[in-house]
């Protein structure tokens, strides 16, 4: 809004970091556009990895409005991903033991195979996961909270592992259809859509077919995922309920002393980002088209976790940056390995994520964009009634400000 | 097998358990914080052991079907895994500006830093020392009791530490400052203890016993750049079940955990004799009670005792 009406004003209060990122963030735009141009990147390809870098935006959406908003240190961000994914992909895939078992029974056959069904079961089933989770552990203290959310996640994932009759084991789960089968327009504009052939450079032309427009429908629909989880949180944020949080968050006593349930708000804070983690899942899946065990895999959590630190707690936008550099990440190493490296992608991928943690905690523990202004509507500093330059004064006192 | 049997191999996991757990706890009540680069550095002993086992061999004669060399691996493990921490305290813990939930989280990174740096030197497939596997002890199988010569000195070297450990926390200066320490740092500090040397040889002491656990380890097992991130939450749920802060808590836990663990397949025979009903009650428990749920078991003790007992058996900082 304001960046629209008075641009230069905007790009003029932005802090350093902020200048940084803005800066870093348009140089890797025109850096994929030249690489799309030139079909060193698919384009296909390219909106895979815009799925993928919403789809861990969405799961640090989540992750924020646990640890960034109320400070609860959730450790089983991969199992929430999971039952996501998988109660989606055990509803709808072809292949599923779950709609073996259901194929009988009479109403209930026919809603199998929709994606909306699936949706709806893989967030019913996290919600039920949040509360036998959240009980027992959001009593207890910030560092035993953590290890033992982690290990209720590994019980989980073990189960998932070891019930074959329920989620077939090991060998995971294929045959999951796209998210928009059975929809009326949706499920064919793929293959309506003309296949199309660009040819920005001579002799390197640029196909537009079947898959990228597929590919396309999942970043649309991701961003709508995406887009209206930032509203909700956005709005949740600034809400009264979203005060009490980060008060909890700096000073539980305090909040208890004013007379806040707050492990009820915990609860509550706790249950939406695990839905939102949910919907990552089931997002996902109809992405990925496979799920197994390996998603529930603790590393997903910890993706989740460096782009929550790295992005700034508290901060959505941060979230959002540090989804895409996960996916830079995760996606890159395998482009270095193709280059020069002989170095298997897995473990150096482990050790950026590691290097970025520490960096991180090391010189900017704060994130790279820590939410500024969060206690107030916006609206009171930009809008009249304000005094002249409030928002210097405030930054400078967050930590954040311009000589940083 | 018998339940002498399983007691016995809980007996061998355990001790490995119980040196985990011990460096564990001792790094969380006196440097302050959930160090979960610990099982990782446990790898690290493990493969530092098995690059000296495999540079200087057997080296003659052997104790317990364990070459003399193997000995010296273990020191080498030992003192790499105690190096590598001494280093990251000194380069990343001590110059960082955070809380320990900040800590915490860097710890996390430092695990991954570990691994990976194993992963690309040692690929990431599974390997094992050198030596030769044994036979089972022949006068204990009849009572169905499994173990090699190895166990017994996996057994063995367990208690020499644990023993020194205990000499040391008791009989010694350190051991008194480490003591005071855990109990109170400021106090600790304004006594005129040296706070910073004394963390130090926390370190030090925390990290050679999981070295020492992790070669123990991969001579129990296979080694893998996984194997000690793996023991993981199994050494936390052990530590909890103590008492955080506590080492003689972490060794009792430890104890206990490594005991569980190796028990399922006995417990999952328990309940199937017992008359359970309805029927699918019994089915369920008998199909979770079994040894792929032998970490989830420890998970979930350690859960519900952080729920009934926040403090472990142990009590908060004991020691």
């Amino acid at each position: 809004m304001s960046a629209l009406s008075d641009p230069k004003g905007a790009l003029e209060g932005l802090t350093r970091p902020e200048g940084w990122v803005l800066g870093v963030s348009v140089a890797f735009l025109l850096f994929l556009l030249v690489a799309l141009l030139t079909g060193a990147l698919g384009p296909t390809y390219f909106l895979f990895l815009v799925g993928l870098a919403g789809m861990y935006a969405l799961l640090s959406f989540g992750l924020n409005s646990q640890w960034g908003f109320a400070g609860l240190i959730n450790f089983s961000v991969a199992a929430f991903f999971g039952v996501g994914a998988y109660g989606s992909a055990l509803v709808t895939a072809s292949g599923s033991p779950v709609g073996e078992m259901l194929a009988d029974v009479p109403v209930v056959s026919s809603l199998l195979g929709l994606p909306i069904v699936g949706l709806v079961v893989g967030l019913a089933v996290a919600f039920v996961l949040a509360i036998l989770i959240g009980i027992p552990t959001l009593r207890l203290r910030a560092d035993y909270l953590a290890i033992a959310s982690l290990g209720l996640a590994e019980v989980v994932r073990l189960i998932v592992l070891n019930e074959r009759w329920l989620t077939n084991g090991s060998a995971g789960i294929r045959g999951i259809p796209g998210f928009f089968a059975g929809w009326p327009v949706f499920s064919t504009f793929p293959e309506t859509m003309p296949g199309l052939r660009l040819e920005v450079i001579p002799g390197s032309p640029v196909l537009l077919e079947t898959a990228f427009w597929q590919a396309l429908l999942n970043v649309l629909l991701v961003l709508a995922f995406a887009g209206a989880v930032y509203l909700v949180l956005r709005r949740a944020h600034r809400s009264p309920w979203g005060r009490v949080l980060r008060t909890i968050r700096s000073d539980e006593d305090l909040a208890r002393a004013l007379g806040k349930n707050t492990y009820s708000f915990k609860m509550q804070s706790f249950v939406i980002g695990s839905l939102i983690m949910a919907l990552a899942g089931v997002f996902y899946t109809h992405l990925n088209l496979y799920v197994g065990p390996g998603d529930l895999d603790p590393i997903t959590t910890f993706y989740a976790w460096v782009a929550v630190i790295l992005g700034g707690s508290g901060s959505n936008r941060g979230a959002l940056f540090g989804g895409i550099v996960i996916v830079t990440i995760r996606e890159g190493t395998r482009f270095l390995n193709d280059v020069a490296l002989p170095v298997d992608p897995a473990p150096l991928r482990l050790l950026l994520i590691g290097v970025v943690i520490v960096a991180v905690m090391r010189y900017r523990p704060q994130g790279i964009l820590p939410p500024q202004r969060e206690l107030i509507w916006p609206s009171a500093v930009d809008g009249g009634g304000a005094p002249e330059t409030p928002d210097n004064g405030v930054r400078e006192r967050k930590g954040g400000g311009g000589d940083e | 097998m018998t339940v002498l049997g399983y007691l016995a191999n809980g007996l061998v996991f355990s001790s490995i358990i119980v040196l985990g757990s011990i460096g564990l706890s001792l790094v969380y009540s006196i440097a302050d914080f959930a160090n979960f680069a610990h099982g990782d550095t446990m790898t690290i002993g493990a493969y530092a052991a098995l690059v000296t086992f495999g540079a200087i061999g057997g080296l003659g004669g052997a104790v317990l079907g364990l070459p003399y060399g193997f000995f010296v691996a273990l020191v080498v493990g030992i003192a790499a895994a105690a190096a590598v921490a001494v280093g990251t305290e000194k380069l990343i813990y001590e110059p960082l500006d955070v809380d320990s939930i900040g800590l915490l989280i860097t710890s996390i990174g430092i695990a991954f830093i570990y691994r990976a740096l194993v992963q690309i030197r040692f690929g990431s497939d599974f390997t094992r020392f050198e030596v030769q596997p044994l036979r089972p002890i022949e006068s204990l199988v009849p009572y169905g009791v499994r173990v090699t010569l190895h166990d017994v000195a996996i057994v063995g070297s367990a208690v020499v530490l644990v023993v020194g450990l205990h000499v040391l926390l008791q009989y010694t200066d350190l051991g008194r400052k480490m003591r005071a320490m855990a109990d109170n740092p400021d106090l600790a500090r304004v006594s005129g203890i040296r706070t910073k040397r004394v963390k130090l040889w926390t370190w030090v002491i925390g990290a050679g016993l999981a070295g020492a656990g992790g070669v123990f380890l991969g001579l129990f097992n296979q080694l893998a750049p996984r194997m000690g991130f793996n023991l993981l939450l199994v050494i936390f749920a052990a530590v909890i079940l103590g008492g955080i802060g506590s080492v003689y808590g972490a060794m009792a836990g430890g104890f206990l955990i490594g005991m569980i663990n190796q028990l399922t397949p006995f417990f999952s025979g328990v309940v199937e004799a017992l008359p359970i009903w309805p029927g699918w009650l019994a089915a369920a428990l008998e199909s979770l009670i079994s040894i792929e749920y032998a970490n989830a078991i420890a998970f979930v003790i350690m859960v519900a005792v952080l729920l009934v007992r926040p403090n472990g058996i142990a009590g908060e900082a004991a020691t």
